[in-house]
């Protein structure tokens, strides 16, 4: 199916709010594309510690999936890596921190930053600026760092951080101010690689974690991220957020913040957990395009069907809403949250949520 | 296979209470496997842990949705395919939402050929350091609680009167359907009576609820 407009026509009206053809897609495909490569069998543990493995599995994936945006998502435990803490590496699993560098209260202050371009960081850095020249008459691309209080929480049990923010508070802060100096360094880098944007995880901005005043005190506008967020603009960058928690600190993180785009989760079973409709209703989706929210597992346990029906429903809900909102194209049906890089995860679910979207996507109003 | 979730917050007394469970339970005569925390130390009868248990990586929130699931899942069918408890109990982290453990428990029927019925999940309120925890960490608390179906006030062999109707009080307020038991897991005080209700009663699965959930926003007019 030829479509009328390319995939950066599409995802530039959508960011200024113009008509678009349909609504842009993005299932946020990022390791389970190394499976688009060749025969399939490139492991995860591969795809994640070579840069030229990672860039040719995301570029081999957009066109693949046809997809209208190109995020560099690894996994969550690179930082933490980096900075010394033991990841579990193994073949297909998503590596995971299996020995945290901070046990104890006297670890913050010891923590010592590695060079950027060593470690997995330097993976990511050299490998954005291949996918990010290579894509850059196809797609928008963006770069993606883990924020500096996820960089903590993965360096030590999170548990402990959440009660050393009030029992080793300054430690705690020290901590953060060394990740976070790490983390201005890798958005220069970051910056060199050129993506068109910088995507932040921002995951603990979470209402069952913390309060206002808590994530303002320890990532929030006014501290770290907000230096780092205007950071990434210097850097010639678009912002981004990312943050798959159940309840979103809409507030700080799209009003105060202010990202051109901001991905996130759905869950159903929460109370007070936002959908898409509630989302665009109460105004985030004016001035930043919200993308969400459909269920990662369902990549990986539904049928082709289900996700047809979901996809459809999805584009359905969002289409009046944006309608009675007054808006044209804000919104990016997108999945809540990575789409599971597993083994077992179905290339055709994908496909076919990506094809729902051409097929159904059209805002009429 | 019964999943029996053990939640709380660091320190409120999960491993010391769960050993005392598993204890019970073995009695009666089941076949009992144990998950504990990677992460956090243990530092009560870690022979009965390495007899019985397993640890597992931090069985933690933040991204519930896509990278811990599969981790998990994988751990409960090993478990399954070479131990084939009857009853598994999991100490989550305090950062972790049950819903989130029982839906990746869930998954785990792929590898295995058994189905996951679900114990009631019991949260753990830790009432002597009852202030400090409606203080500090309280949004963490607070979602345990959200999602038990059971609390159960612990360690009261050393709180006072005061701190454990503040416990009450706490957790009537974010979860009034939720069973209220008092105990103490060091004196084996109301854990009798809670494995009575690991094995009698059930909680509803992540599978079903989402369905319904789903259903009724589609058909239902909720939005
Ligand atoms: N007074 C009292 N202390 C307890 C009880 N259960 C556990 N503790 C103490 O509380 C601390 C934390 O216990 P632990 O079982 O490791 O908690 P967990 O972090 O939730 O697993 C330890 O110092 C225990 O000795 C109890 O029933 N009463
Ligand atoms: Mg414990």
């Amino acid at each position: 199916m030829t479509e009328k407009m390319t995939h950066i026509e599409r995802v530039l009206a959508s960011l200024g709010d113009q008509p678009v053809d349909r609504l842009t897609v993005y299932p946020i495909a990022c390791g389970v594309s190394r499976r688009t490569i060749g025969d399939g069998t490139m492991l995860y543990k591969d795809w994640c510690s070579d840069p030229k493995n990672y860039a040719q599995g995301l570029i081999s994936g957009q066109k693949y999936f046809d997809l209208d945006l190109t995020v560099g998502l690894m996994d969550l435990s690179v930082i933490a890596g980096d900075f010394g803490s033991h990841v579990r590496m193994d073949e297909q699993n998503t590596p995971f921190v299996d020995d945290p560098v901070i046990k104890g209260p006297e670890d913050y202050e010891k923590l010592q930053a590695p060079d950027i371009n060593k470690g997995r960081s330097g993976v990511i850095l050299e490998g954005t600026k291949i996918f990010a020249d290579a894509l850059k008459n196809e797609t928008i691309t963006s770069g993606f760092l883990e924020g500096p209080l996820l960089a903590l929480t993965q360096s030590a049990s999170a548990e402990k951080v959440f009660m050393d923010m009030y029992n080793n508070r300054s430690a705690v802060h020290k901590a953060l101010g060394t990740f976070t100096e790490y983390l201005r360094d890798m958005v220069k880098g970051m910056g060199q690689s050129k993506p068109a944007a910088c995507m932040w995880d921002y995951l603990w901005a979470s209402y069952s974690c913390l309060g206002d005043n808590e994530y303002d005190e320890f990532e929030g506008q006014y501290k770290y991220a907000g230096g780092l967020n205007e950071l990434v603009g210097k850097e010639g960058m678009a912002l981004a957020i990312h943050n798959c928690a159940d309840l979103p600190h809409l507030d700080t993180q799209i009003k105060a913040m202010k990202p051109a785009a901001y991905t996130m989760a759905y869950y159903p079973l929460i109370p007070g957990s936002p959908s898409a409709s509630e989302v665009i209703g109460k105004g985030y989706a004016d001035n930043c395009v919200v993308c969400g929210n459909i269920d990662p597992q369902g990549y990986v346990r539904w049928s082709q069907e289900k996700m047809q029906k979901t996809t459809m429903n999805l584009c359905q809900e969002v289409k009046t809403a944006l309608c009675a909102r007054g808006l044209k194209s804000k919104y990016c049906i997108a999945s809540g949250c990575e789409v599971p890089p597993s083994v077992t995860t179905r290339l055709e679910n994908i496909k076919t949520m990506v094809d729902t979207v051409k097929q159904y996507g059209q805002v009429t109003c | 296979m019964k999943i029996a979730q053990v939640a709380g917050f660091l320190g409120s007394g999960k491993t010391t209470f769960l050993i005392e469970l598993a204890k019970i339970l073995v009695d009666r005569g089941h076949r009992i496997a144990i998950i504990v925390n990677d992460v956090g130390e243990i530092n009560v009868d870690a022979k009965f842990i390495e007899m019985y248990g397993l640890k597992a990586k931090e069985i933690s929130g933040g991204c519930i949705c896509c990278q811990v699931a599969g981790n998990f899942a994988n751990t409960i069918a090993i478990l399954y395919n070479t131990f084939k408890p009857d009853i598994v109990i999991v100490e989550p982290s305090g950062v972790a939402i049950p819903w989130g453990l029982k839906r990746a428990a869930e998954y785990s029927e792929e590898e295995m050929d058994d189905v996951i019925v679900h114990a009631p999940v019991i949260t753990l309120v830790d009432s002597l350091r009852i202030e400090e925890l409606m203080q500090s960490v309280r949004r963490l608390v607070e979602t345990q609680i959200r999602e038990a179906d059971v609390v159960f006030i612990n360690k009261v062999d050393s709180a006072t009167k005061e701190k454990i109707d503040l416990s009450v009080q706490f957790s009537k307020a974010i979860n009034p359907n939720a069973e209220i038991m008092f105990g103490s897991g060091r004196n084996n005080q109301g854990v009798k009576e809670a494995a009575t209700l690991i094995e009698t009663r059930t909680s509803p699965r992540y599978d079903e609820s989402y369905e319904k959930e789903m259903l009724k926003r589609d058909y239902g007019g909720g939005a």
